[in-house]
This record gives structure tokens, sequence and C-alpha cells, in this order.
């Protein structure tokens, strides 16, 4: 193909430098956010202004900033629970029946331990937010052990499976908090019980203590890739399950983990954002929309390209973009569903970017003697 | 339009011609100023090892490729493929060493695929009728309405040497006719060969080695070395000495000098083992055998006939139906793989880009495979890349792997060198028994005999050895014990010094030893 | 109760027509996961379409266009460039119900139109599901087309030098494939539950994709499966027909998912998975490269 006095080529990569990985994120970034302003110029708003609303609430606002810095926490626990799976090959979108089953084993403990008979019972944090994150991390681990086996086991198809979990999760979290379910809140509004304040999560201003959590779980995966046995494994799976198990790697042992550690982590943000987060305290009547909201786990774990610490600026910014987005909706009086819009957006953006990772464009100068010669694509 | 071209050509006259065929891929002249020219009735062989050009032109006559210098002539016409169609319509075929066939179809199914009269709906009878005529012609017999992937390899051939007769073609190609057939079947398909070749088609086979197919049946032999033709000969005027030194350049050494080694206790025991394939039927019926130290037991036999099943039982890879496989005596019939990697068990398999490697990952990742689990090299769960990456650039060293370092990535490597790595991977942990699977397929002649060097030496430091080869020169030259294997059974076991090389062969085609006693 | 069976028999309609589109694809060799995203869309524009112009016929037609639309898209992204067929389906799913979610809500509610006639009071869509299923049957075992596309899902490279275009044959399958699908969703939207809702789709993509594995490509055994899939869907909505007062209606409305769980279960039983082994398209999600 000619353009100008260029010829230019497609050629496959042999080689794939991690600056040039970055870029071409960033590339898919900036469109994704070119296309998302077509959403605002359709709706009759200046893309520019649009942005400027968004950033400045999400970054600049003291209403928004927290509730992006807790919208990222929740983004990066979905994050990590994408990015072990996919390291090793698999795909975990089952984020969110992970996450609703965390949050149910985290209520059902509470309400186990007393949490559920009055909103004063003066129970001991100690002992209670551990046992609630530990029960949330067994639930999405649980939940999330089903795909892994069936497919480490079995061979069936992890999106499937972990699609129609998500459903059924679902229901059960319905069944569990509305008419008359287990959890149903006293005051029967199709929420759970109202969270102790005795129990709440111990706070750094207005962020719960999550951010350590998501935080430190972000580097602990970046270190058990680049440093473990368990990492090396895991890798070696994902990029040739044959050859890993002539090494003497199990492929269902593998497929268990892998789900299970990132259905735990999960789980995990199912007890933020139901347990932490001020303001909710209670398994929301509109939960359906954080376990949407999980999805971006997908996302962004696909643009940081299965790295832990990458994902932290990424899932940062897609937090400041869907609660800026969701502001930007109601101030600008634009239809529901902005955030949505953005999911999708960028998934195609990301879709289409994916092609430069296995290709690179060749530039070459015409000579200006020779002929006109176009090398043919 | 074309086709005329070939119909007016008669025996004796020139049907395809090339003429200063040269192609360069980067970094390497593929094909130098090859000229070659072949007549109607004519079987002509093209002889070369492997990276002298031969894939390169084969491809270009079968329109794959194009050259970047030179002409390609039909019956006198210069004539341009812009893809393999444009060759098939004027009458060129080609038959793949790796079997261009979807083994879920029919024969049937196979053979008028993309054919141009195959008709909107397909009329399967009459199709049938016209294929078992051609059948009848050149000596084949094939049941039409089978499925692929239950034929035979001889039969999988005659279905793509069928299809390129039913389409038409008057030249065909032949890539490795005879490499994965037993005796019996090369017989047949010679005979097939002549019978096509009276009718006044041209055939063109191309060889690497089976220097005795070439004697056989070819009228004329074009030899490549380094992408040029060094040599061009009629059959009657050579021999198999002579042209294995064409070939190469040097003298052929055909045997090595098998190293004296005292055996000692068996290693491997394998006692009475069955097992089913990946298909279900019964791949290896009631095998018994061991394996000693210092010891090199080779299994002679065709693929197909329960090796690869054998491999990955005693590497532990795959269950078993019954029996037992003992190492040093204690019984690992159900031991995982991992286990054996511990116990002292080296496997080398025959896929080394599929199984034995990881080509995204670094030569340190991959020399990783056989040590991650190593005590010296992990420690409480972390692993010692440093120490690892020390071991690659020894092991790369004293194995002479062609790599700019340990950091490059094993899918760049070439066959040759990724075997040698992963030699060097697995015999670096001194196991005490080695599985060698197809250990040089597809390697050229130097990486050949490296690897059967290293064998040799492992054994010498007291290895048992199990050796599964498709070469029976290989199989001969390197063994203590020979035993050759026929659809799951072990014909017979014979000590190194008694082996008689026609009688193996016969045995891997399935003869029964007692039927060669006369 | 024949109501009760009518409306099952509507059900799998819609599993038909999308689990159909993923059979053609699948044959052809190109996987989209992303069934749920196409069905999406073309549940919404054609709701959207109809109700601005009170016409079935647009509706229809529009959600067969943006499904073939899909459908090409998902093919140039797997075929031309040889992308991730994984990726490109999730990024049509999350695609369709993002943006499907924000175009459709100032729709929300009732289609608002007169109910399509039905025959033997089951909706004509079925009828012409049928019919279908048989043309597609037909058309992959008996013509030189079908034995194209099989082949092209089975060894591209052996299509290809018998003169066979990969390309032109997935573009043709898997364009088809995505107009069945928007006209799945259409159904869904238009005659099955005229109401819109987002998201309003639960999950009928995925158990459509699972159909088709259920089916082991066979078309006569994936109208089976939609039957099945269909009735067991309108029990969930209805339990008291069967078990009056059994469980919450919530747990109810997981049974279908949970049946789709056990039949993939089943189907990794060692009889079936012989079977199936051999019936799946060699070369299913993997991109062709020449040469």
């Amino acid at each position: 193909m000619t353009i100008g006095s260029y010829s230019v080529r497609l050629e496959k990569r042999t080689l794939l430098r991690s600056w040039e990985a970055a870029l071409i994120s960033i590339l898919a970034i900036v469109l994704a956010l070119v296309l998302f302003s077509l959403i605002f110029i359709l709706a009759g708003i200046n893309p520019l202004v649009a942005y400027q609303e968004i950033f400045s609430y999400a970054f600049a606002n003291r209403f928004g900033l927290p509730l992006v810095i807790n919208r990222f926490i929740f983004l990066l626990l979905c994050t990590s629970a994408f990015i072990i799976p996919y390291r090793a090959g698999l795909w975990n979108i089952g984020m969110t029946g992970q996450l609703y089953m965390g949050s149910l084993g985290a209520f059902g403990v509470l309400m186990a331990l007393g949490g559920k008979e009055s909103i004063s019972a003066e129970l001991n944090p100690f002992v209670l937010i551990p046992l609630m994150l530990v029960a949330a991390a067994i639930g999405g681990a649980v939940i999330g052990a089903i795909a892994g086996v069936l497919k480490g086991r079995f061979n069936i198809n992890e999106i499937v499976v972990t699609m129609i979990l998500n459903f059924i999760a679902y229901w059960l979290v319905a069944y569990m908090i509305k008419e008359g379910g287990a959890f149903m809140n006293p005051g029967g509004r199709g929420e759970s019980f109202e969270l102790p304040p005795s129990v709440y999560a111990p706070l750094l201003g207005d962020i719960p203590f999550t951010i350590f959590l998501a935080l430190g779980l972000a580097l602990l995966l970046y270190f058990v890739f680049a440093k473990t046995r368990l990492g090396y494994e895991i890798k070696a799976h994902g990029h040739s399950p044959a050859a890993a198990r002539y090494s003497g790697i199990s492929p269902l042992g593998i497929s268990f983990l892998t789900f299970a550690l990132g259905g735990a982590i999960a789980g995990l943000a199912g007890y933020h954002y139901f347990a932490a987060v001020p303001g909710v305290y209670k398994i929301a009547r509109n939960y359906g929309y954080f376990g949407d909201l999980a999805f971006y786990g997908i996302i962004c774990g696909l643009i940081s390209q299965g790295n832990p610490l990458a994902a932290i600026p990424i899932t940062l910014l897609f937090g400041g973009l869907s609660v800026g987005g969701r502001f930007v909706q109601g101030k600008l009086h634009m239809s529901f569903g902005v955030d949505y819009a953005l999911l999708g957006v960028l998934m195609i953006s990301l879709v289409a970017f994916q092609f430069f990772y296995r290709y690179r464009i060749i530039w070459t100068k015409i000579a200006k003697e020779s002929p006109d010669v176009g090398v043919s694509g | 339009m074309q086709r005329e071209l070939l119909e007016q050509i008669e025996r004796g006259e020139t049907v395809l011609e090339a003429r200063g065929i040269t192609k360069t891929f980067p970094g390497v002249l593929a094909n130098d100023g090859i000229d070659f020219a072949i007549k109607a009735g004519e079987i002509h062989a093209i002889l070369g090892e492997n990276g002298a050009g031969k894939t390169t032109l084969m491809n270009i006559l079968f329109g794959l490729y194009q050259p970047d210098e030179g002409q390609i002539l039909i019956g006198g016409q210069p004539v341009q493929f812009r893809s393999p169609l444009d060759a098939i319509d004027l009458g060129i075929g080609m038959v793949h060493q790796n079997r261009k066939l979807v083994l879920a179809h029919t024969v049937i199914e196979n053979i008028i695929l993309g054919h141009p009269n195959a008709g909107t709906i397909m009329n399967l009878r009459r199709t049938g009728a016209e294929i078992e005529e051609l059948c009848q012609r050149y000596g084949f017999s094939l049941d039409l309405k089978a499925k692929v992937w239950q034929l035979s390899e001889g039969e999988k051939q005659v279905v793509e040497i069928l299809k390129a007769l039913y389409r038409g073609a008057k030249v065909l190609i032949l890539d490795e006719p005879t490499s994965a057939l037993a005796p019996p079947e090369t017989k047949k398909l010679l005979g097939s060969i002549e019978a096509m070749a009276r009718d006044e088609l041209a055939i063109v086979p191309f060889i690497t080695h089976k220097l005795p197919i070439v004697l056989g049946i070819s009228d004329r032999v074009t030899v490549l070395r380094n992408g040029r033709v060094t040599a061009r000969l009629r059959t009657a005027d050579v021999t198999e000495k002579s042209l294995a030194k064409e070939m190469v350049g040097r003298e052929v050494i055909f045997r090595l000098e098998r190293a004296r080694v005292e055996a000692g206790a068996p290693v491997l025991r394998v006692e009475n083992l069955n097992a089913r394939s990946d298909k279900g039927f019964l791949a290896l019926k009631d095998i018994s055998f061991s394996v000693r130290e210092g010891e090199i037991f080779g299994i002679a036999g065709i693929s197909g006939n329960g090796q690869q099943e054998l491999a990955e039982i005693l590497a532990g890879l795959r269950k078993v139906e019954g029996g037992q496989v003992l190492f040093d005596e204690s019984d690992i019939t159900s031991s995982t793989a991992l286990k054996r990697w511990h116990m002292g068990m080296g496997y080398i398999p025959s896929e080394r880009v599929a199984v034995g490697s990881i080509g995204d990952f670094s030569l340190t990742e991959n020399v990783a495979m056989n040590y991650y689990f190593d005590r010296d090299f992990c420690r409480r769960g972390l692993v010692d890349y440093g120490k690892l990456r020390r071991l690659t650039e020894e092991l790369i060293s004293e194995y002479d792997v062609a790599a700019p370092g340990h950091e490059t990535k094993a899918k760049n490597l070439s066959g040759g060198n990724l075997q040698k790595l992963i030699l060097a991977r697995v015999l670096s942990r001194k196991p005490r028994l080695i599985i060698a699977n197809l250990p040089t397929q597809g390697l050229d002649v130097g990486a050949t005999e490296f690897v059967r060097n290293k064998l040799m030496e492992a054994k010498k430091e007291k290895a048992g050895i199990l050796l599964i080869s498709e070469d029976l020169d290989e199989v001969l030259s390197l063994s203590d014990r020979v035993a050759p294997i026929y659809e799951g059974e072990f014909m017979d076991i014979i000590p190194g010094d008694e082996v008689q090389r026609e009688s193996v062969g016969a045995m891997m085609a399935g003869s029964r030893p007692e039927e060669l006693q006369t | 109760m024949w109501e009760f069976l009518a409306r099952s028999l509507e059900a799998s309609t819609i599993f038909t027509f999308a689990g159909l589109g993923e059979l053609i694809g699948q044959r052809s060799g190109i996987l989209n996961v992303g069934i749920e995203g196409v069905m999406l869309f073309g549940a919404t524009l054609g709701f959207m379409a109809a109700q601005s112009t009170e016409s079935y016929a647009i509706g229809f037609l529009v959600a067969i266009a943006i499904g073939g639309l899909l459908g090409l898209l998902h093919g140039f992204f797997s075929i031309t460039l040889g992308g991730d067929q994984v990726v490109s389906g999730m990024g049509i799913w999350i695609l369709g119900f993002g943006l499907t979610t924000y175009i459709g809500m100032p729709f929300t509610g009732p289609l608002g139109l007169p109910r399509i006639p039905t025959i033997l009071g089951v909706s004509p869509l079925f009828y012409i599901g049928v019919v279908l299923v048989v043309i597609t049957w037909f058309v992959l075992s008996k013509t030189s087309l079908g034995l194209r596309i099989r082949s092209v899902g089975e060894n591209p490279s052996v299509a290809e030098v018998s003169g066979v275009s990969i390309a032109k044959t997935r573009y043709l399958c898997v364009t088809v494939s995505g107009m069945l699908m928007g006209l799945a969703g259409a159904i869904y939207s238009l005659d099955y539950n005229p109401v819109w809702n987002y998201n309003f789709l639960m999950g009928w993509g995925f158990i459509a994709l699972a159909l088709v594995f259920f089916s082991m490509w066979n078309p006569i055994i994936l109208l089976g499966g939609s039957l099945l899939f269909g009735t067991l869907w309108q029990l969930s909505l209805n339990p008291q027909l069967v078990l009056p007062g059994l469980l919450s209606r919530y747990i109810w409305r997981t049974v279908p998912f949970i049946i789709t769980l056990g039949v993939l279960l089943l189907m990794s039983t060692k009889w079936f998975r012989t079977k199936w082994g051999a019936a799946k398209p060699e070369a299913l999600g993997e991109p062709y490269e020449k040469g």
C-alpha cells in the first residue's frame, strides 16, 4: 500500500517490547475516549466540556474524589481477579457472580454472629471484620472454583460456565435479600439488613482500609508472577498447556487454583462495596449495577495485558471516567447509562488494538528515482 | 484454455520445465538458478538434504510461492502461478508429506472438495463411480465411504493422489512419498507410480533419504545442494553411495560405532502393559520389556503403531488400561509426571514445538521447564532465575545452540537448535532413564549426528535409554537391543549383534518372526 | 396448559435462531462468544425501529441488518486481522451490553403495537425457525457449499489448496450468523416479550452458546435442545404449573441455568466426549494464516 511517498506494509511481530506494548494500550485508551466523545456529540454536548467536567469532578472535587477512589479499589480488585486466570490462559468473566457470593458470605457470617439482630449491636470489629473478609474470600473462591474444576477436569468452556454462574448468583442474592429472604432488611425494601456501625470498616479520611488490601494484592500478584514457582507454573500453562503438562504442571491444579484465587479476590470486592464503602453498608437494592461494573475488570485486565502493576493506573483512570461519566450524565441531562456506553466503547477500541500487538506497520520511503513501485500489501 | 497445452503432449516430450529459478528469503538464498525439466511418462526424482532448497522448489512448482527470478514452462509455454489454484488448473498436482486432508470427512468428500464440476448439490454416486475407475486403472483399493481418519498412512496418500488425478493432473509432485510407509505399502505405491508413468503422467518425487526408492523406480535424478543443482544423473548410472556423496558433499558414514558398555540392572521394567489410544482402540497389547543401565533399547516401527502411547505412559502423561511400570523396582504406574522427573526419568518428546518447549518463553524459561521444581533452583517457593540463567548459558555453549543469548525466545530457534536445547535441558539432569521419542525427526545431518552422539555419551554414563525411531538405520546402529513394534505388539526383542535389517523391516510391517525363519 | 406450551415454543424459537446462527459460524471455524451482544443490538434497535415506524417488518429488517453488520465486524477482526476470536466476541458482547443500555433507556417500556397474529396459537416465527433448521441441515450436509464450509472449519489449509477461499466462505457464514442472531434478539423484544428493559435478555445468548456445543453442531439436535430449553425457561417463569409453591420464584429462575450446567457436565462424560470430539470443527477459534 502506498501513502504519499511512503510504502506502508504490515509485518508480523517477532518481538514486543514493553514500551511498545504500553504505547499500544495508551493509544487504545485514547481511541476509546475519542469514540466516547461521539456519545456526547450525539447528545448535543461539546465533548471537551464534558471531559473537563468529568475529570474535574473525578479528581478535583471533594465529593467526587472519594467516590472515584472507592470505585478504583473495587475495579482494581476485580481486575486482579481477572488477571490471575488470564495469565493462565483462562477467561474469568465471573467476577460478578463471585462478588455476589462474596457479599453473601460476609453478610452470612455477620448474621450468624448477631449482626442482624439490631443495628446498634455491639460487635467486636477486630473479630468480625477479618471473619467477614475471610467469608467473602471463601464465598468468591467457591463459586470461582466450580468454574475452575469444570474447566480443568472436564474441559468445559469457562466463559459459558462463569456467565451462567453469574446469573445463578444474581438470583441467589435476590432470593436472600428480597421477599422474605434470610438477609432481608426488616424494613422490607428489597435490600439486605444494614451493617451495624460497630463493624463499619475503618476509614482513612473517607477511604476504607480496603485500599491497602487492593494495592497490596496487586503488588503481591506482581511478585508472584515474577519470582515464584506458582507464578512460573501459571505462566507456563497459559502459554502452552501441553508443554506445561509435560513439565509436570497439573492442568486441573492450575485451573482450580487460578479460579479459586481470582474468585476470592472478587469476593473481597463484594465485601468492599457492600460493607466498607461509607454510605452503603448493605447489599443494595441495585446490587446488579455493581455486578455490571465488574465487567470493567475484563477491560482493565486486557489493557494492562495481565500486568498487575499496570492495572493500578488503568483502574484509577476508569474509576474516574465511570464516576465522572455518571455525574456528567446527571448534570448535562443525558440519558441513563453513560458509564455503560463507555464500557462498550472501550471494549471495541481494545479489540481493535489487539491487532497491533501482533503486527507492526513498516514505513519505507520510496526512492524518488525509481518508478513509483507500490509494494503490494 | 491452457489445459490444451497438456492434452497435446505425448510421451517423451517435456511437459514441465523450470528455468533459472531463484528465490530468496530474508537472509537465505533458498534456490539459486535452478534448471529442471521433466518429460511425460518419466519418473524424475529430486534429491537433497533438509535445507538444500527442495521444499522451496517444490512449493514454487506448485504455486505456493512465486520465484524472484526465472520461469516455469508448461508444454513449452511460460506460465505464472498466482496461487496453487492456478497450478492445479494447469494440471500440476501435489501430494504433501503432511497429508492435506480433512480427517473428519469421507474419502469422496475430500476428493471433490472445491472441484469445479462438483455441482451445487453433490452427486456422490456419479463421483464415486468415476473415482472407482481411476482406482482400477492404477491399482488402488480404497473404501470411498470411509472417513479419512480411519485410513492408514498409505491409504491417506492414495486419497491425495486420487484427488490430484481427479482434477486432471498430468504432473504429480510427491513430497517424501515413502517416508511414512511400511515396506509392503511402499511396494504397492511404487507399482501404482509406474502404472501412472505408463499412462504418460510425469511423476516428480522429492526425497531426502530412502535412497533405495530413488534407485528403484526413477528414470533420472537431479540432486540439490545449498540451493543449486549439483548433479543431473540417469539412475542407471548411479549407486546408493555415489548418490549420498552428491547430496552431502562428502563421504557419509551410514553406521555409527556402537559403544560397548557393560549393561547393569534394569532401570525400567514394563509388565503386560495395555493401553488405549485417543480414538478408543487398544494401542498397546500386553507389552513387556525392560531397559537396563548403560543400554539403549530401540523400538523400531512406523509411527502410529503404539509408540507415542508407550512414550506418554512412561512419561506419566497417559493412563494405562492394565499392567505395571516399574522404575528401579518401585511401581510408578500411577505416579504423576512430576514425580517421575524427581525420581530421575527424563523424557524427550517427539513434538518439540508443541510439547517440548514454550515458544514465547525465553531460553532460560524453557530450561526452567525441567528445573522449576528442583530443590537447587527453587527454594521456599521462589525460583532462582539468576542461577537458571547461568545454567542456560552453560548449556547453550556446551550444546552449541545457535542463539543470540539466553533471552532469545524459543520460537526463534531453528528445529535443530531447539532440539539441542531440549536435549541439553533433559540430559543435564543426569537422568537414570531417558525416553527419546523420535529425537532426530526433521533434523539435518549435522544436528542428527550431534543428538546421536549425546545419547551415546549418556549411555556410557550408565543411563538406560529407550529409543523410539522411525529411521531403521538409526535404531539398528544405536541400539543394544531392538524391538520391532507393529499394531501395539513387540514382534520380537533381538540383541543388537543378531539383528538383520531385512527381517526387522519385515516385522515392522507385521510379519511374525516365525514366518521369517525359512 | 396449551398457552404454556405455545409460549415454550415461542421461547425456543429465539434459542433456535441464535443457536443456528452460531452453529453456522462455528462450522466455518469462527467462534463468537458475544451472541448476547448481537442479540441485544437486534432486540434494542429492532424495538426502537418498530416502535418509531409502527411496523414490525421494519423492526425485523433493522435487526437483521445490524446483526449482519456486527457479524461482519466480528469477521473483520477474526478473519482479516486474524485476532483472538474470544476477545472480539467478548468485545461485541460488552459493546452491546453497554451501548444498548444507554441508547435504549428512553424506550423503556412496552412496545405498544398489536401482537403478531399467531398460527395455531403459536407465533409464525416458530415455523420459520423449523424450516430454517431443515434448510441449514440440507445445505451443510448435501451441497458443495456445505462441504466447503465444513472443510474451512475443519482444516482451512486443505480447503485452500483445493481452491476454496477461506476468507469468502468465513465472511459469508459470519454475516449470515450475525443476521440470525440479530433476528433472534428482535423476536424476543418484538414478539415473545415486547417490553424493553436494559439487559433484558438475561443470559439467553450464553445459553444459546452452550446449546451449540450440546448440539454437536447438528442443526436437528440444536432444534431439540432449543425446544427443551424453551420449555425449561417457561417453567422457571411459571413454576406453579408443575410444582406450586415449592420454592421461591427467584430460585426457579436459576433452574434453566443449573440445568445448562448439568447438560454441559453430561457432555463431558466419556461416551459423549468421543462423539463430541469427533464432531467439533477442528479449526474452531483459530485464525487462519496463509502458507
